[in-house]
């Protein structure tokens, strides 16, 4: 133990030196808490609208003005002078263009058949369906109002009732499972680089020549980037909450031993990694390619799981960041207990075993 | 310019001769890729629906049937209870919820308003919200069905470039953007501060070689490899994903060269702020996901706050972004793209001048 | 014959701390001058300045005929200098390094060649020339770094502790080798830490806390301080100087 406390002790020493990496270790958790919460908003709203509108009656105003009110499209950049709705497209800003032309309003107070024109910007897939749909919406809408009342008929409504998150918050739901992706980077990354840098200096072959053994080093290598991961993690938290207001409606206990499982799970990911390479660079690009990527890209942090090809969804399940990701937001937004998470802690648990074996088996630092 | 060549050997030799390192220079960027092209999906689809038809009639069913229609919803008659629906949210099991009340049809039929209940959990705020979009446009289309007086003024909608709506055709163009940037940086940020490390750099300061020559010497390797990671990812792109091509080669390439001063620059300039390899790489990933997140590359820029908007102005990715998009799939020229064109030439020049001026072949 | 090397007042600051302080000497073409002193005492400093690696805080200095501060540039292509750390890519092998340094210094193709060729064989690297460099001996290593340098054929070669770390044999056909260079007329500034290759040197200063606190040949010193030899006068010298200050 003591001796375990001895090295840990110089790491600690290695990490408070390096004011750089430091710096970053602590500044990553801040930027991108900062760039998931405001940056990453997958709403789409302020989709860029330009109207050619050649009827220019109350009517076509009206249906313009719908538009613009909707709170989902805003005004394009004006170009008067284009008048070719794919010249507009192109040279200006507009994701969308709706021709209104000359007769408009007579077919809507004639109800004769009358089309208005709509082009949009298909580039980004997720921009152009939703500028169709909320279009669709809104244009059906406008002629309903304009119908005489005696013909409408109240058909369905939908009684429209947002759990969890009724002010429909992006961070809401991004920034806590950014405290996942953070942890991992943490525990994973760096553990892995330091590891690899002792052996690249050569000073891991004066630790093996000393009276401490192989487990003994990585337990006081490891032990200040638990503390270094949790500081993170809570910062992210602390973060989420005062700052973009995500609510904490479920157990901070749960969600405190849950993470220290996880934490487990990418510390042992990162032993294993040190335990292949020789270099920095390598460890880097391995712990990128091995632990970042998926944890960002597979686990459903950005990208939902169910959308994905059924053998990406399948390689999902090997990734603990999708069960924690899970777990945080589950208790964060949802105030869910084991009760219902009991199948995210059991599969992270096994994994975490899995890891933490095969971490330990495969450790005999050697000198390459 | 022997000079210059032999340093670009040397580079390449040692790139080449640390297998490892090759294969995550070439394999890493495939992989992600791969993975890229295929997770990246905010296509909001399959929303896993419990419906709960308490009227259970033709036209309650009828109802459900054009929800369920396109892959929007994934209808489900629940069998979990209608009050404990809410565990079904907390496990993930469901999205949403849609509620018939009973007398459905009969009201219809009498021309009543009729209330159904959705219920959506809104955790991933973006699905909700289309989620409800959708459950509306498709309840408004199922309203003028039944009222047959429908108005025959229609809005006749057209998608160009990608009519398809695939995520895909627009995510490979960024990720190729996007590893242009990363390799870019990392590798020239690294392998500077590398001969730093090692005392090679000191070694190198006193030759007679040039700082010019010194600087070429030590990017062009890194431009080159940027170029061949650029154009494998187009391949792959163009042949497994079947990402149409619609612009010119040769202004891609060449607007590509632009934007490698931009990155090369950025590369020299951390390494002239670090002094290990480990902060380099910090410090070239702390650039790259600041670039890439504010670069549009996952979310459109206009729904950004407008403070964060205003910042994005000052990443060079955003433009180079915007041209790789537009030149791939809207077939843009140097007519639609000149504001792009001009702000990433100012940027190279800005930012590749500061770093040769930082960089000084003296050592303190 | 024209100095090789003048320096006046040389000094050079970090911060508060004064790593060069104040130093003055000449070395004259053709002579294997020992620049010695204590670890710390301010050697590499030294050396770096003369290379034109760092920029001295005051004081002025012609190497080669060259001024170290307007000129450093200039100065680069007629010295070579070999660090005390092995500094050539260990990842490729000796002859990759030595190509890619006699490139740097403007030597191509059968010019480069033949360079090579004389290199290998003054210093025997046989075989080992086709090595990665990491995996040679240390002994090997500094044979090889030192082929680097002198590839081009440098009026004055810096050698900052060439010998760290080889054994007596190395040493003695290294020193061996530097005889045949300053025999041609190479001027050589050594820093080292032993005695008995400071013997070998035509003049010595010894440098203490940034300061230079003796200089002349190896046995005009011993005689003035009346020590049986040069190991002796060093510490003693060194003790001396610390009481005092």
């Amino acid at each position: 133990m003591g001796k375990i406390v001895t090295i840990a002790v110089k790491e600690v020493r290695h990490i408070l030196r390096d004011r750089r990496s430091l710096f970053i270790a602590l500044m990553m958790p801040v930027l991108m808490t900062l760039l998931y919460g405001y940056a990453v908003n997958l709403d789409i709203n302020n989709i860029k609208l330009a109207v050619l509108d050649y009827d220019n009656s109350s009517e076509s105003r009206e249906l313009i003005n719908r538009f613009y009110h909707s709170g989902y499209f805003i005004q394009s950049q004006s170009r008067p002078e284009l008048s070719d709705p794919e010249k507009v497209l192109k040279l200006t800003d507009a994701i969308a263009v709706m021709i209104i032309r000359p007769g408009f309003s007579k077919a809507v107070i004639d109800r004769s058949e009358f089309q208005v024109g709509m082009l949009i910007d298909g580039a980004d897939a997720n921009m152009s369906s939703a500028a169709s749909s909320y279009s669709a919406v809104i244009f059906n809408q406008f002629l309903i109002s304009q119908m005489p009342p005696e013909t409408v008929i109240p058909g369905v409504t939908l009684s429209l009732q947002v759990l969890y998150n009724p002010d429909l918050k992006s961070s809401h739901f991004f920034v806590p499972g950014l405290v996942a992706v953070i942890l991992m980077m943490i525990s994973a990354l760096l553990t892995s680089i330091t590891i690899a840098r002792e052996k690249e200096t050569g000073t891991m072959e004066q630790l093996l020549t000393s009276p401490v053994t192989p487990r003994q080093i990585i337990m006081g290598k490891v032990i200040p980037y638990i503390g270094l991961a949790i500081l993170d993690g809570v910062f992210v938290y602390v973060f989420a909450v005062w700052h973009f207001g995500v609510p904490m409606i479920g157990s901070a206990v749960l969600l405190l031993i849950i993470g220290v499982i996880y934490i487990i799970a990418s510390l042992s990911l990162g032993v294993l990694i040190s335990t292949l390479v020789n270099t920095q660079q390598l460890a880097m690009m391995a712990a990128l390619t091995a632990t970042m990527l998926p944890s960002v890209m597979l686990s459903g942090f950005i990208f939902e799981i169910k959308n994905m090809p059924a053998v990406l969804q399948v390689i999902t399940h090997a990734i603990p960041a999708r069960y924690f990701i899970q777990v945080i937001r589950g208790i964060m937004l949802k105030g869910a207990g084991l009760e219902v998470l009991w199948p995210q802690a059991v599969a992270l648990m096994i994994i975490t075993l899995i890891l933490l074996g095969l971490a330990a088996k495969k450790f005999k630092i050697k000198i390459g | 310019m022997r000079i210059i060549l032999a340093l670009i050997k040397k580079e390449f030799y040692q790139v080449f001769r640390d297998r490892n390192m090759l294969r995550l220079i070439f394999l890493l960027p495939m992989i992600q890729l791969i993975v890229l092209g295929y997770a990246i999906n905010v296509d909001v689809k399959n929303i896993h629906t419990a419906v709960y038809d308490f009227d259970n009639s033709t036209l309650s069913r009828e109802y459900v049937k054009s929800l369920s229609a396109g892959d929007y919803f994934d209808i489900e008659y629940s069998e979990i209870p209608l009050l404990d629906i809410n565990s079904g949210f907390k496990s993930g099991q469901y999205d949403a919820a849609l509620i018939i009340p009973s007398g459905f049809s009969s009201d219809i039929t009498l021309r009543k308003p009729i209330t159904a209940g959705f219920v959506v959990d809104a955790a991933n705020a973006n699905s909700a919200a289309i989620a409800m979009a959708y459950a509306g446009q498709i309840t408004a289309q199922f309203n003028n069905r039944q009222t047959k007086a429908g108005v025959p003024i229609e809005l006749r909608q057209k998608r160009l470039y990608n009519p398809e709506a695939e995520s895909v055709y627009f995510m490979v163009p960024g990720i190729v953007a996007v590893l242009v940037t990363m390799i870019t940086v990392m590798l020239t940020s690294m392998a500077i501060v590398r001969e730093r490390e090692t005392g090679t750099l000191e070694q190198l300061m006193v030759t007679p070689i040039k700082t010019p020559a010194f600087i070429f010497g030590k990017t062009i390797p890194f431009a080159i490899l940027g170029y061949v990671e650029m154009s494998m990812a187009l391949a792959f792109g163009i042949l497994w994903f079947n990402i149409p091509f619609a612009g010119s080669w040769v202004l891609l390439y060449g607007l590509a060269f632009v934007f490698l001063f931009t990155t090369l620059g950025v590369g020299m300039f951390i390494s002239t702020i670090t002094a290990t390899q480990q902060q380099a790489m910090f410090f070239a990933w702390f650039f790259s996901v600041f670039a890439i997140m504010t670069s549009g590359f996952f979310t459109p820029i206009s729904n950004m706050p407008d403070f964060v908007q205003y910042i994005t102005y000052l990443n060079p990715l955003r433009y180079f972004m915007a041209i790789v998009r537009g030149i791939m799939m809207k077939g843009a020229g140097v007519a639609e793209l000149y504001r792009e064109i001009f702000a990433m030439i100012t940027f190279s020049a800005i930012i590749f001048t500061l770093s040769w001026m930082r960089f000084s072949k003296r050592i303190e | 014959m024209n100095a090789a090397v003048v320096v006046n007042n040389l000094t050079k600051k970090f911060g508060d701390f004064t790593a060069v302080d104040s130093i003055s000497l000449k070395v004259e073409t053709g002579e294997i001058f020992g620049f010695l002193g204590a670890n710390g005492a301010g050697k590499t400093t030294a050396i770096r300045m003369l290379c034109g690696l760092l920029l001295p805080t005051s004081g002025d200095g012609i190497v080669a005929g060259h001024d170290i501060i307007k000129e450093n540039e200039k100065i680069k292509s007629s010295i070579g200098y070999m660090s005390q750390k092995f500094s050539l890519y260990p990842d490729l092998t000796g002859k990759e390094n030595l190509v890619f340094y006699g490139s740097l210094y403007g030597l191509f193709g059968d010019r480069l060649k033949v360079r090579i060729e004389s290199v290998s064989e003054l210093l025997s690297l046989g075989e080992f020339i086709d090595r990665p460099a990491g995996s040679l001996p240390v002994g090997w290593r500094q044979r090889l770094a030192l082929g680097a340098a002198i590839l081009h054929e440098p009026k004055i070669l810096f050698l900052d502790e060439p010998t760290g770390g080889v054994d007596p044999v190395f040493r003695r056909r290294f020193w061996e080798t530097l005889y045949k260079l300053a025999d041609k007329g190479t001027t050589l500034f050594v820093t080292t830490h032993y005695m008995d290759e400071a013997e070998f040197c035509r003049r010595i200063s010894i440098m203490h806390r940034g300061r230079i606190i003796e200089l002349g040949t190896p046995g005009d010193i011993i005689k003035k301080y009346n020590q049986p030899n040069l190991q002796e006068t060093f510490i003693s010298l060194i003790l001396a100087s610390d009481n005092n200050g």
